[in-house]
């Protein structure tokens, strides 16, 4: 395995540049919005470090993230990788089945209790392309509903996610499997393998609901590790949640995306007299930032194996 | 004398002399630039800040290619920012039109053109779209991104849709047109016409599409508005001096009503049996008819004014048997509708196509003219008006018992209810119904008793629940059917297309476009073509299931095929492509966009030996 400290750090990082990126829009109104703050790491098979990016693809698997005036969305797909033998990219499908998905949550055609339904109504758009799709892929999508604070969930397949809260799981999601390696997939067949081809309709998916709290974590993970070192990767979790919690509070932490911010800044000679007076205000209303961010702020990131 | 009064004299005529040629120069410059925004506007005051917004809200389209209630290829993807742009080809997400080219002029379900419609309005499809605030436009930009050149009119409209109170008077005004014309490129383009400016701020702009020209379907992605909150200062000039409303066609119907009634009254008193109408009044009548068909309605109204003969010619009613008032949409009210009333009693083709909206005609206003008007009614097109209601559904079967063609393409907002008295149209030879609400049962009726159909459109019908049992009526009920638009029906099967092939034989066009349940392994296609020898136009578009057995059954049986669209299959070979080819000698439409095994290369290979088909081969970047 991958050293996961290493891993481990390289999200962390990630994680803190997401709070302090984030728009401070939300955080007035004491005790209002929550807000989901994400950040992504996968592997490839091929191991190649994948960074964050929103709808990515890392492999035969693909993600997004989401936001909308009363929601934030992220979801993740596994392609199946068994439809290379037959030459189609199994990336393919998973690509564009969470790139619908994100334009769906950005136009604000969904409800936000309704997870399922942006499973549907994607699935239904996919098919709408001209361009010929085939593949398959499992899927889960995580709707965190902003006024509310609840958090809508739907998974199809082995794919699914983990609420960490103080150290602690509180709520995991259930395998869908028809038998072993077999999970319940969407999917697209050529039409000579309809009925061969495992198909389950997006109506299929598990969905659940339940409320979430400030600083909850959430992970949205590709395939369950059950034989391999959960336990490691739940402390990874674990330590990640920790660390970040520690950073968030610390007003003087600067972060790697504020420093990068600083040096731009520091780049143009011109205006390097107003700038410090700047500086020194962005270094203050960063911290204020972070500090409204205290009260609502809900990190969620997502790993890839 | 002092010197200064010679100085003085001077200088007074050389200050006089430069203010007259400024003067001179400045009305010259604005009658040049009455087309283009005045330069100077532009240097906006910094209080009157130039605004920029994307559409907010699609309100309104004649035809869109994609799925009601999708986000692939609907009029919807014009509003907000761009997706696409600045990239160029096939995108899911742009606004795409549903035809393109000539080719729905050329199938077999084409309707002749109306007569007198006037050279200038060439309009085919339209989009209104909605913006937040109410400027003075002083720009509109067009985001194309794929096959560009379509738009050919834009139009402001002083309502504002987002108001609670409903607006007092309703105005369009064009702020730009032009003819139709060949963009050779097919890459995306940002598409800055030079617009007019008006004297009302607007948040409502129309854009008027001709496709004629274009080699494939256009894509729009965003619409730019540019605007300025507060009046520009020079607009109330350019308003006067305006070479648009001089050539304009857009003519008030109003102004010639008030007219009318004046001449009328001029005419009993002034105007006797006077001896000099030269030789003109020495024409035969018929003769005079004639040379007054070739006026355009307008003209012909206008014409009505100058004298007496000429105003018996013009308001007889053998002028009126064709009325095309789709090209006068923007004015037309109840108003000019009662105006023609007493013109029309003998009226036959009757376009009201994209009238009436926003409350321009009435639902009392539009029974009233039908009444006077409906008797001898064979064609009706009322395509895009929104202000029908089941009352006018009603008024059409009483009123029009020889109506032979009825257009009701992309009234979506009728009621279903109404559709129930269409049934009573029972010499319909011509019925499209297009995106409208019409539900099963009420379909099922028509069906059943207008058994003179010729020409079917139910494209988009989305509320219709089977439509294996439509079929099956239709193949039982209508045995004349030369042309049927199935384009989207969701949920045919093989047992419908088997129902339609074996009860309407003359088929002639048969669109089965985005039908995904049909299966080829089902032996449908090949079913089809055996059956149906008179097939001139088929469309298969996205139905993944079409292989080279289909493509060889209809090479051996469907000799007279002249448009096939076969979008979006992987199981069809350029061998067979090339077989159907030689075997279809009319073939001049092959679409094999998306097709995985056909290539470019085979395109073009299939180009060189059959230089006289066009073959579309549509690509995403």
């Amino acid at each position: 395995m991958f050293s996961v400290l290493s891993y481990g750090r390289l999200v962390a990082r990630a994680v803190l540049g997401g709070l302090s990126q984030t728009d401070p829009r939300a955080g007035g109104g004491g005790g209002g919005d929550y807000l989901l703050v994400t950040a992504g790491c996968g592997f490839g098979k091929d191991f190649r470090k994948g960074l964050l990016k929103k709808g990515a693809c890392y492999g035969d698997d693909a993600c997004f993230v989401a936001r909308h005036r009363s929601a934030d969305v992220l979801g993740v797909a596994d392609g199946v990788g068994g439809w290379r033998d037959y030459g189609v990219d199994p990336s393919q499908f998973s690509g564009t089945l969470m790139r619908t998905c994100e334009r769906l949550v950005k136009e604000g055609r969904f409800v936000p209790s309704n997870p399922i339904g942006i499973l549907i109504t994607s699935y239904c758009e996919l098919l709408q392309n001209k361009v010929p799709l085939l593949g398959s892929s499992t899927a889960c999508i995580v709707v965190l509903d902003r006024t509310s604070h609840r958090l809508h969930t739907a998974n199809l397949g082995d794919s699914g996610f983990v609420v960490v809260r103080g150290g602690e799981v509180v709520h995991r999601s259930d395998e869908q499997q028809h038998y072993f390696n077999t999970p319940f997939q969407l999917s697209v067949a050529p039409p000579e393998a309809e009925g061969v081809v495992l198909s389950d309709s997006p109506d299929a998916a598990d969905s659940t609901s339940f409320d979430v709290q400030l600083g909850d974590i959430i992970l949205t993970e590709l395939k369950k590790l059950k034989n391999s070192n959960y336990e490691s990767i739940q402390q990874t979790a674990r330590s990640i949640a920790e660390q970040a919690h520690e950073l968030a509070y610390d007003p003087n932490y600067m972060s790697p995306f504020w420093q990068s911010g600083m040096n731009q800044r520091g780049a143009e000679p011109e205006l390097q007299g107003a700038q410090s007076g700047e500086r020194r205000q962005g270094c203050h209303s960063n911290c204020k930032r972070k500090q409204r961010f205290r009260r609502c702020r809900v990190t969620s990131l997502y790993l890839y194996f | 004398m002092s010197p200064v009064f010679p100085m003085l004299t001077v200088l007074t005529m050389f200050y006089y002399i430069c203010l007259r040629r400024r003067a001179r120069t400045a009305t010259r410059g604005e009658m040049m630039n009455s087309h283009r925004t005045i330069e100077s506007n532009s240097r906006t005051s910094p209080l009157n800040a130039e605004v920029v917004q994307y559409a907010k809200e699609v309100v309104d389209f004649s035809s869109h290619y994609g799925n009601e209630n999708s986000m692939s290829y609907t009029m919807w993807n014009l509003a907000g920012v761009p997706n696409v742009f600045p990239s160029s080809g096939d995108f899911t997400q742009t606004a795409v039109f549903r035809t393109y080219g000539t080719w729905w002029d050329q199938c077999p379900s084409a309707s002749l053109p109306f007569r007198r419609t006037p050279p200038n309005f060439q309009s085919q499809d339209y989009v209104e779209l909605t913006f937040e605030q109410q400027v003075y436009p002083t720009a509109v930009h067009v985001l194309e991104t794929y096959h560009p050149g379509a738009v050919i009119r834009i139009l402001a409209c002083s309502a504002n849709p987002y108001s609670p109170n409903p607006p007092a008077e309703v105005r369009w005004e064009i702020l730009w047109s032009e003819r139709p014309t060949k963009v050779n490129a097919s890459q995306a383009r940002q598409f800055k016409p030079c617009i007019k400016q008006i004297n009302f701020p607007t948040n409502l702009i129309r854009l008027e599409v001709n496709s004629s020209l274009l080699d494939y379907y256009t894509e729009l992605d965003a619409v730019v508005l540019h605007g300025v909150k507060d009046k520009p200062v020079l607009s109330h000039k350019t308003s006067l001096i305006d070479m648009n409303d001089i050539e304009d066609d857009a003519y008030e119907e109003k102004d010639g009503c008030r007219m009318d009634s004046l001449n009328k009254k001029f005419s009993s008193a002034v105007l006797g049996e006077g001896p000099n109408n030269g030789y003109f009044d020495k024409l035969p009548y018929e003769l005079i008819q004639l040379i007054l068909n070739h006026l355009t309605l307008p003209d012909l109204c206008r014409l009505a004014q100058t004298c007496k003969l000429l105003s018996q010619h013009c308001c007889d009613p053998l002028q009126y048997i064709h009325l095309n008032l789709q090209p006068y949409w923007a004015k037309l009210d109840d108003t000019s509708l009662e105006f023609l009333q007493s013109r029309c009693t003998l009226v036959q083709w009757l376009n009201l196509s994209w009238t009436g909206n926003r409350g321009f005609i009435s639902v009392a206003g539009f029974s009233r003219f039908l009444k006077v008007c409906g008797s001898e009614l064979v064609r009706l097109e009322l395509s895009c008006s929104h202000f029908l209601n089941e009352t006018c559904l009603e008024v059409i079967s009483e009123m029009c018992p020889n109506l032979q063609a009825l257009n009701l393409s992309s009234c979506d907002k009728l009621p279903p209810q109404a559709f129930n008295h269409i049934a009573k149209l029972c010499s319909l030879k011509r019925l499209v119904l297009y995106r409208t609400k019409v539900e099963q049962t009420a379909l099922l009726s028509i069906l059943n008793f207008c058994s003179e159909l010729q020409h079917l459109s139910l494209g988009s019908c989305v509320m219709i629940e089977d439509y294996d049992v439509i079929a099956s009526m239709i193949g039982a009920k209508c045995k004349k059917l030369r042309t049927l638009d199935l384009w989207r029906c969701k949920n045919i099967t093989e047992n419908g297309i088997a129902e339609l092939a074996s009860g309407c034989p003359l088929l002639e066009e048969l669109d089965l476009g985005w039908c995904p349940t049909l299966q080829s392994s089902t032996g449908c296609f090949t079913r089809l073509a055996r059956q149906l020898p008179n097939l001139q136009k088929l469309f298969l578009t996205a139905n993944r299931s079409v292989c080279d057995t289909d493509i060889d059954e209809l090479a051996c049986n469907c000799t007279r095929l002249q448009q096939l669209d076969i979008l979006g299959t992987r199981m069809v070979s350029p061998a067979s492509l090339r077989k159907l080819l030689e075997s279809c000698k009319d073939l001049s439409l092959l679409d094999v966009s998306f097709c995985s095994q056909i290539d470019n290369r085979a395109v073009l290979e299939l180009n060189a030996s059959f230089p006289k088909v066009f073959i579309k081969k549509s690509f995403t970047q």
